[in-house]
């Protein structure tokens, strides 16, 4: 306990400085934009400002990055309430009722509502990642090459299992992330992997050009065949002062939904939208405002809000600890880590002390933050909403490829650009899911360097990977996971959590 | 039979992406599993993805009835039109001199070429024309300078959008805030090394 604060001060230390309170800042600022603005996710925005941070020290730049990912929590949930327009994946269900409050002038106590309890779950989760960071981290230094080979086939498996539709089509594009991520030199001997004579393609394929394709370019062609999801501002904001009774009744949902949210965080794939939904499930079954579903429920919003905001800060503990993302956005933390000369893994918390800790202070700094971006400045992000989409889309396109080309000052790298948003095209319309492809991508190269390494250790016994005990209980839970999944009504359960 | 056609042609869509792939991978020397060689790895994971997209051409045969949209005939026309113009362009300028043949700017103008054929067709009006603007910008970028790309890139993608179309005056705007914005953020605070204006 004393180790835990004296680690905590030593973050706020390193968070506290004037460069990295600027950069959360501006992570928060640019997160809440992008989350307010539909068409534009984070995965695209952080891919996007990856060639900014190189200039950055990587705690810096990791502190801003992760503002953006959990800023985006937060602006998403004002266009859900404001709009009945889900701004991010996370914050489908807050339309349900917060649009409904809205609609009945309460748009300003759902939106102060959704702040307060996101700020509540977030510094709650946050201590989570402190306390549990350094446990887990122990347990990980007993890993050999062949655990960790399984930990990561585990979470590839739990990525594809929770990812939205068709499992086999999920492990397929996890599949086809981990095949992209041979191409280049191999690692042992220096020989070129279906490179085609490319030079540019000797280090492997980046993942800039296959983040901002398929998340960024891809989405913007879509957005622009689908003119109907386009919206406008009708609703007024309103007072956001809580009435004593709604305060009361909010109360309940936001600490039900910091539970259930920092628990399916860390949960790969499964993350911040998964934890709404079960929070407003919940909700709806036992909180006392049940019989108001549906009409602009108060426990509708405090809950799902706080669930998705705890989710997003849990969601760092398998990055932090194991060096394993959870989600697409993670997959992009382990890039710009890996830029910047760390290798993610449980080494990191004695390695990069200034990192670890330094991130998870400004994690909370930057939670306190946004509900000052969020609550009193709303009005500034409204105003955001109403500029429309036919000036919005080539202004991400131009931002988009002025980011890939200084990526390394080479043209090849837009295109490429022009061809993953090509492939993310065709995925979409094939109801191919983007998301595991990018981790199958972060992750294949390590998975590989492992399996050779085991392999090699084991004297080429594949039955190594059973007969170590971590190994074998990993391997195990992946294997339950795909059998609960050929269970049909576990499978139709997930099909309505994740349907949008 | 309940034919779910998405799921069958994503399925054959990954058994072909691993066909060829393993293909690839017959230049490379597998190895034992003991010391795997640079081809271990491959056919591992390529076998791997035929055997799921089996399995989803497999569920696909039961887990629809669902259809794709069926392409137009100018969709089609505009789909295979553009394939063979782009790669003859590209295969015609590469090895050129000039311009038009040095480092990869073949291969952009056969993207640029085969994306404006296929915005022919209104349904591919926003792909090709989106796509088509990242070629502009990329062409343009080296030799006529950063200004020219941005203005290149921002015309030709407000080209699809009706509402573009029927007020050119408001596309010029966009073009002076982005180029103003973008020399600011990139070329003032970030200073990105890329000529500003065409070099000889």
């Amino acid at each position: 306990m004393e180790l835990l604060l004296s680690n905590l001060a030593h973050g706020f230390g390193v968070a506290v400085t004037f460069t990295n309170l600027g950069a959360a800042l501006l992570g928060a600022l640019i997160g809440t934009a992008i989350g307010v603005l539909p068409g534009i996710g984070p995965v695209a925005t952080i891919s996007l400002l990856l060639p900014i941070t190189f200039g950055m020290t990587a705690t810096t730049a990791i502190i801003m990055l992760a503002g953006i990912f959990y800023g985006a929590q937060y602006g998403g949930s004002t266009t859900a309430i404001l709009l009945n327009l889900p701004g991010e994946v996370s914050s489908v269900v807050t339309t349900l009722e917060g649009y409904k409050m809205a609609r009945n002038g309460r748009a300003g106590a759902a939106l102060a509502t959704s702040a307060i309890g996101s700020f509540f779950a977030g510094s709650v989760a946050t201590i989570l990642v402190a306390a549990s960071g350094p446990l887990l981290t122990q347990v990980a230094l007993s890993f050999g090459p062949a655990d960790y080979f399984s930990l990561m086939l585990l979470g590839l498996i739990i990525a594809s299992v929770l990812a939205q539709g068709s499992v086999i089509k999920a492990i397929g594009m996890v599949v086809v992330g981990v095949a992209l991520g041979l191409v280049g030199t191999d690692v042992q001997t220096g020989q070129q992997r279906f490179t085609f004579g490319i030079p540019e393609l000797s280090d492997g394929i980046g993942f800039v050009p296959v983040a901002m394709g398929m998340f960024g370019i891809a989405e913007i062609v879509l957005n622009l065949e689908r003119p109907e999801s386009r919206s406008v501002l009708s609703t007024k904001v309103g007072s956001l002062w809580l009435t004593r009774e709604e305060f009361r009744r909010a109360i309940p949902p936001v600490l039900r939904g910091t539970v259930i949210g920092s628990f399916l965080g860390i949960l790969p794939g499964g993350g911040a939208s998964l934890a709404a939904f079960g929070s407003y499930m919940m909700e709806r079954k036992i909180s006392k405002g049940r019989h108001q579903f549906g009409n602009g429920a108060i426990e509708g919003v405090a809950g799902p809000e706080s669930a998705n905001n705890a989710a997003a800060q849990t969601s760092f503990i398998p990055l932090l600890t194991l060096g394993i993302p959870s989600n697409a956005v993670m997959a992009l933390m382990v890039g710009a880590l890996i830029i910047q000369g760390i290798q993610p893994g449980p080494r990191m918390v004695e390695a990069q002390p200034d990192l670890f800790w330094g991130l998870i202070a400004s994690m909370w700094v930057g939670n306190l933050m946004l509900l000052v971006i969020n609550l009193p400045l709303i009005g500034m992000w409204v105003s955001l909403l109403k500029v429309p989409y036919k000036y919005m889309y080539p202004s991400i396109l131009v931002f988009c490829s002025i980011g890939v080309y200084s990526l390394n000052n080479n043209v090849f790298d837009v295109y490429m650009t022009i061809g993953f948003s090509l492939f993310g095209y065709l995925c979409n319309k094939l109801r191919l899911e983007a998301a595991p492809l990018l981790i199958g991508f972060v992750l294949g190269p390590m998975m590989e360097e492992h399996l050779r390494r085991a392999m090699l250790l084991s004297r080429g016994d594949a039955m190594v990977f059973l007969q170590r005990p971590i190994s074998a209980t990993l391997l195990g839970i992946g294997a339950a996971a795909l059998l609960a999944m050929a269970l049909p009504s576990l499978r139709k359960g997930k099909d309505a959590a994740l349907a949008e | 039979m309940k034919i779910n056609q998405r799921d069958i042609a994503s399925g054959v869509f990954l058994i072909v992406v691993a066909a060829i792939g393993l293909w690839l991978n017959t230049e490379h020397t597998m190895g034992t599993a003991r010391r795997m060689g640079p081809g271990y790895m491959p056919w591992l994971v390529f076998w791997l993805q035929i055997a799921l997209g089996a399995g989803a051409v497999l569920v696909g045969l039961a887990s629809g009835p669902e259809k794709m949209p069926r392409w137009k005939t100018d969709e089609i026309g505009a789909f295979v039109g553009s394939l063979v113009v782009g790669f003859a362009v590209w295969w015609l300028l590469s090895g050129t001199e000039g311009f038009l043949g040095t480092g990869y700017n073949a291969l952009g103008v056969g993207m640029l070429a085969g994306f404006l054929v296929l915005s022919i067709s209104p349904g591919w009006r926003f792909l090709g024309m989106i796509s088509a603007s990242m070629a502009i910008f990329a062409l343009l970028l080296e030799r006529f300078g950063f200004f020219a790309a941005l203005a290149g890139i921002i015309i030709c993608s407000c080209l699809p959008e009706r509402d573009h179309t029927k007020s050119p005056l408001g596309v010029l705007g966009l073009v002076a805030f982005l180029l103003a914005l973008c020399w600011f953020v990139f070329i003032y605070e970030l200073d990105i090394r890329v000529n500003l204006w065409p070099t000889a």
